[in-house]
């Protein structure tokens, strides 16, 4: 058996590909074969947690109280752009009850995000950071930011997308404000324009989305002098702990990083934040525990979101084909130094001959991007997948038609390489039949109601989702028989904890409540940051192996105490079985006294191939073509991610993404006055998330065939595929309709009306 | 949040002597308490009226019509099935006013004099026209759910979606102070701010609203309310229409009032606009006519020329159902 060796692995991560050292140890399993029936595996599981969170004891990082704890409020600017030149906190030090005040002029250096300290000299939006307070209540906190006096020099600014790329805005760099973040050329376009039979060219919009995770972000830090234990609403705990390294220069083990329960993330909770770091340094400071934790306001400032997005597609069409393929991209990513790109879907979705796509960022004095589910995907699948059916309706083709003809290749167009698994075609035929397709007119049909049309549009999606090393897992059994496993991840929602229970379950052949599940907790080995849709396809494979690992061991020792061979034993429902046999689990372990086993396993790395998730969304909507209202009737998601490992939870993740999709659709928007550079719908009020009244029937599918060639679990990422069709879909089935083709994201009544205007479908 | 005293009276009087300067009154809480939590208030005390009985419930009395008190909860105004018989439009403007959670907690009077949910105004931080500023930020703003109608120096809207209804129906609006009662028409307690009444509402210092009431005229009448939201439920309206008209057995509408929330400062309402649909069958011309008469004066801003096509077939769609 070979023992532990450094291989090359490649990792597909948010639609980038990354070269990667990966340790192994022994060898992998091979991916059970299609039709291979469970224990657990592939049947629905409620969420083991399930109760604990809904009686509210589940303890969420806005929960921890810890004795003597002070409460941390920020200063945040109040100007898009401004030079911080003096801060007088005297008379805050002064207010009862509060403890610190930290700023760019008293601060330890701490470096954050290739920057040096926190707190810039050049505040750059609404909301950067100037100042924390650490005080005895949170009010008191709260309270002693207004008696900071700040010296601030005013400069200009600019907030809005495209007037940042035009000629009269304000340089935020010395180079200007746009920069190239990456292109792609195939073929000839220029040649192919000129040879089409049909073009279409059309100026695509999506605005501002914003997280709003339920949990806004926050850290509780506690410093012992010794470790410094943070408390965190993270999708990486070793993130955290890293960004803490980074800023506060202690070694790693002497910083522990917690995140037990938490309330959403979708992308934004990827690292450290500033208010990790004021939480840390407040506590390291006053020798108390500090909570830091953003006001939902707070939260809508400084927290992230997805860029808006400026996009041009001009596609070419010939003998029923797409020929030519133009895709251009602007995004807004405030001060980011990437950008999550538009054209991701447009490069690796159909295997288009001639392709020129590019990419730009765009600097401006507005929050930040950070990544939201799908960054760049769902944005860049909505132009794409809409100027398809534009040019379907010119070439007076069926727009599924036309999409079959591209789309279920064998290999990815960007890198050549061979699929592991490509069923985008048999999720066309699963969706299009649970919609109804073939009933599909153009032009749309009468709704229920006099004055409203009814329509059907549907829209393909491609992700990553494969997965990669390092990820590690271990499994231990306690005397009385049940198992503990530790994995290096967290369960940021969407049902982590059972799913690695069902995988680690199945492998010993023991019940699911047999098995504990220890997680967000740097103490464990390490495992990877929840996002990229990679946890399950990256730290599952490890469960497995540490399971299989811990079996044969307790086999051994089971051997020994039941003086059988080894060979004759194996572990089934719950008992160690020989040939004439049966022993509970619990009786060999209670007869091993406290001497036990641990099963340890890691990531294999990914195969010299291209492992990518697929699927496709089909939408009935009707629209009152005299209010510009639209009612989502229906959507049909059907996904080809692989292996399904508990059909519960993934139908959840297919809801969860279709909900926030039709919310990216239909109604939110960050709302930013351009003089005042402040977001005016930093709320729930006015920044529109859909209510359960404005979700409408989901039909979940899936293609549900292992993808034995990508991991040893034959199962791929789900978090983000849902998000990413949705809403060209719903544009899409607008258009068919009514005629009438709306172009910005979110398509709210004012831009539907106006799009109806133009083709005067009352 | 600025820190104020509370005081819970038992009877109107005694909470009548509390309201002086710098005290302001407290009922469901639901708009007030983040008015203070957002610094646009900043009260000294607060008197709260739950505890004071007589205020709470409506009644009809035979030939005199309605009276509600203010202090009732918009809920019970909206599951009352005596009401969805006898006034449908009432339970109708509150159905998707808020939430459930907001409808159990706000009152009739609350509702009335709730502020405007301008995101400038809102903003503690930007200093407003309405807040005794220079000038209105949304003039050349951010203004998709500004007034198209009937605005001076603040572009605001109103924002209840009770007010429309009520006004529908000619309800007149009871205060008290320590120096007695005063009734005044609903339509006259909302005012335009201007520069000179900066303000919404004409209440004077030291009144209490205590009810409201609906003249037996307009139990005659048929009503109904449509509200335009820019998502399915739990938004301020984007445009409302509240329409009411005595349709004769022939099919012809006589005393019709239209009334638009959404779309002005105050509830919004033309009388010559009105005097359009009189013998009318309430047909789409009709409906129309009136609409663009309501909507004459329309200037919309940047962002919300599309309330004046909301608007209009809003107000056609509310007249048509009076003799669907």
């Amino acid at each position: 058996m070979p023992g532990i060796r450094v291989v090359k692995s490649r990792d597909e991560f948010e639609g980038e590909i990354y070269e990667s050292l990966a340790v192994i140890d022994g060898t992998d399993l091979a991916a059970p074969p299609a039709g291979t029936e469970f224990e657990q595996i592939g049947k629905p599981r409620a969420r083991i947690d399930g109760t604990q969170r809904v009686t509210g004891r589940a303890v969420y990082t806005q929960d921890i109280q810890l004795p003597g704890m002070l409460h941390a409020a920020v200063l945040r600017s109040p100007y898009p752009r401004a030079r911080v030149k003096a801060v007088d906190a005297s008379k805050a030090l002064a207010h009862p009850g509060v403890r610190d005040v930290l700023h760019r002029f008293n601060s330890p250096k701490a470096a954050f995000r290739g920057e040096e300290t926190i707190f810039r000299e050049e505040v750059r939006f609404v909301g950067d950071e100037v100042a924390a307070v650490a005080a005895d209540s949170a009010e008191s906190a709260q309270a002693a930011l207004a008696l900071i006096t700040v010296d601030y020099e005013v400069l200009p600014h600019v907030v809005d997308l495209e007037e940042a790329m035009g000629d009269g805005a304000p340089k935020l760099e010395q180079s200007g404000n746009v920069f190239d973040a990456g292109s792609l050329k195939r073929g000839d376009t220029r040649q192919a324009f000129k040879d089409a039979q049909a073009i279409v060219e059309g100026t695509y919009r999506t605005s501002t989305q914003m997280h709003n995770s339920l949990e806004t972000h926050g850290a509780v830090a506690s410093w012992d002098g010794e470790i410094l234990t943070v408390w965190e609403s993270t999708q990486h705990v070793f993130g955290v702990r890293e960004g803490l390294r980074a800023a506060l220069l202690l070694p790693l083990a002497k910083i522990r990083v917690i995140c037990d329960y938490m309330g959403g993330g979708f992308g934004s909770k990827g690292g450290v934040g500033k208010y990790t770091i004021v939480a840390s340094l407040l506590a390291m400071r006053t020798k108390s525990p500090v909570r830091c934790v953003l006001t939902r306001r707070e939260e809508n400032l400084a927290a992230g979101n997805r860029s808006a997005t400026y996009q041009t597609v001009k596609l070419g069409g010939r003998d029923g084909r797409i020929t030519a393929v133009e895709h251009l991209s602007w995004s807004n990513v405030g001060q980011a130094k990437w950008v999550a790109n538009p054209t991701g879907p447009t490069n690796t979705l159909y295997d288009f001959e001639n392709l020129n796509t590019k990419s730009y960022r765009v600097v401006t004095n507005a929050g930040s991007l950070s990544a939201f589910r799908a960054p760049g995907y769902v944005e860049g699948t909505f132009a794409l997948e809409s100027a398809i059916d534009e040019l379907a309706d010119k070439l007076r083709i069926d727009p599924l038609a036309l999409r079959r003809r591209h789309a279920g290749m064998a290999k990815d167009p960007r890198t050549n390489k061979a699929y592991t698994l490509n069923r985008t075609l048999e999720c066309y035929s699963i969706g299009a039949r649970a919609i109804g397709w073939s009933k599909r007119v153009l032009g749309g049909t009468k709704g229920s109601t006099a004055h409203r049309r009814r329509g059907l549009g549907m829209a393909t999606q491609i992700w990553g989702g494969g997965g990669g090393p390092p990820a590690y897992a271990t499994v231990h059994f306690n005397s009385d028989g049940t198992v503990i496993l530790r994995a290096g991840t967290q369960d940021i929602g969407t049902g982590t904890r059972t799913v690695l229970a069902q995988v680690c379950a199945d492998e010993l052949g023991i019940d699911l409540d047999r098995v504990s599940v220890r997680i967000g907790d740097t103490e464990g080995p390490y495992g990877p940051i929840s996002a990229g849709s990679l946890t399950l396809a990256s730290v599952g494979p490890a469960v497995r192996l540490a399971a299989k690992d811990a079996r044969e061991q307790f086999l051994a020792a089971a051997a020994g105490v039941l003086e059988t061979p080894q060979r004759e034993l194996r572990l089934e429902k719950g008992h160690v079985v020989s040939k004439g046999a049966r022993t509970p689990i619990a009786d060999v372990s209670k007869k091993l006294e406290n001497n036990t086993v641990i099963g340890k396993g890691s990531r294999f790395p990914n195969p010299e191939l291209s492992i990518k998730t697929f699927g496709a969304h089909f939408a009935q909507v009707e629209v009152d073509v005299r209010t510009g209202e639209v009612f989502v009737e229906k959507i049909v998601a059907v996904h080809d991610i692989g292996r399904i490992v508990n059909p519960m939870t993934a139908a959840s993740q297919v809801q969860g993404g279709v909900i926030q999709a039709l919310g990216f659709a239909l109604m939110e928007e960050r709302v930013v006055d351009r003089g005042l550079g402040r977001v005016m719908n930093a709320n729930l009020e006015w920044y529109k998330v859909p209510t359960v009244v404005d979700v409408p029937e989901i039909v979940v599918r899936f293609t549900d065939r292992p993808d034995r060639k990508a991991n040893n679990l034959g199962a791929k990422g789900l978090g983000e595929p849902p998000i990413i069709p949705t809403a060209a879909a719903v544009a899409n089935a607008i258009a068919n309709a009514t005629g009438a083709r709306v172009r910005h994201a979110p398509m709210t009544r004012a831009r539907v009306l106006e799009a109806l205007a133009l083709v005067d479908a009352t | 949040m600025s820190l104020f005293s509370y005081a819970r009276p038992k009877a109107l009087r005694e909470a009548l002597g509390l309201l002086k300067n710098g005290t302001v009154a407290l009922a469901g809480g639901t708009d007030l308490v983040t008015l203070v939590r957002h610094g646009i208030a900043r009260p000294d005390k607060l008197v709260d009226l739950t505890g004071i009985e007589g205020l709470r419930g409506w009644s009809r009395e035979k030939g005199k019509g309605l009276r509600i008190g203010a202090l009732t909860p918009l809920a019970d105004l909206e599951t009352s099935p005596e009401l969805a018989k006898l006034l449908p439009i009432l339970p109708l403007s509150l159905r998707d006013a808020a939430t459930p959670q907001l409808r159990n907690m706000g009152t009739v009077g609350g509702n009335l004099m709730q502020r405007n949910r301008c995101w400038y105004f809102r903003d503690e931080s930007v200093p407003c026209w309405l807040k005794g500023g220079t000038r209105c930020f949304a003039v050349d703003g951010e203004s998709r759910y500004h007034a198209i109608i009937g605005a001076h120096e603040c572009l605001m809207v109103s924002p209840s979606d009770l007010a429309p209804a009520l006004i529908a129906l000619d309800a007149e609006i009871e205060f008290a102070s320590s120096l007695g009662k005063r009734r005044i028409k609903l339509n006259a307690f909302y005012i335009a701010p201007t520069g000179k009444q900066r303000k919404e509402h004409a209440i004077k210092k030291g009144e209490l609203i205590t009810q409201v009431r609906v003249p037996e005229s307009a139990l005659q009448r048929r009503g109904t309310y449509l509200k335009a939201m820019d998502r399915k439920a739990w938004s301020f309206a984007l445009v409302s229409v509240a329409a009411t008209a005595r349709i004769s057995k022939d099919g012809k509408a006589s005393d019709a009032r239209v009334v638009l929330g959404g779309v002005a400062p105050c509830p919004w309402r033309v009388p010559a606009a009105e005097k359009l649909l009189e013998g009318t069958e309430l047909d789409d011309n009709a409906c129309l006519a009136a609409a663009d008469a309501l909507l004459a004066n329309a200037q919309p801003l940047r962002d919300n020329g599309y309330k004046v096509t909301l608007a209009r077939e809003l107000v056609r769609r509310a007249l048509r159902s009076l003799v669907a």
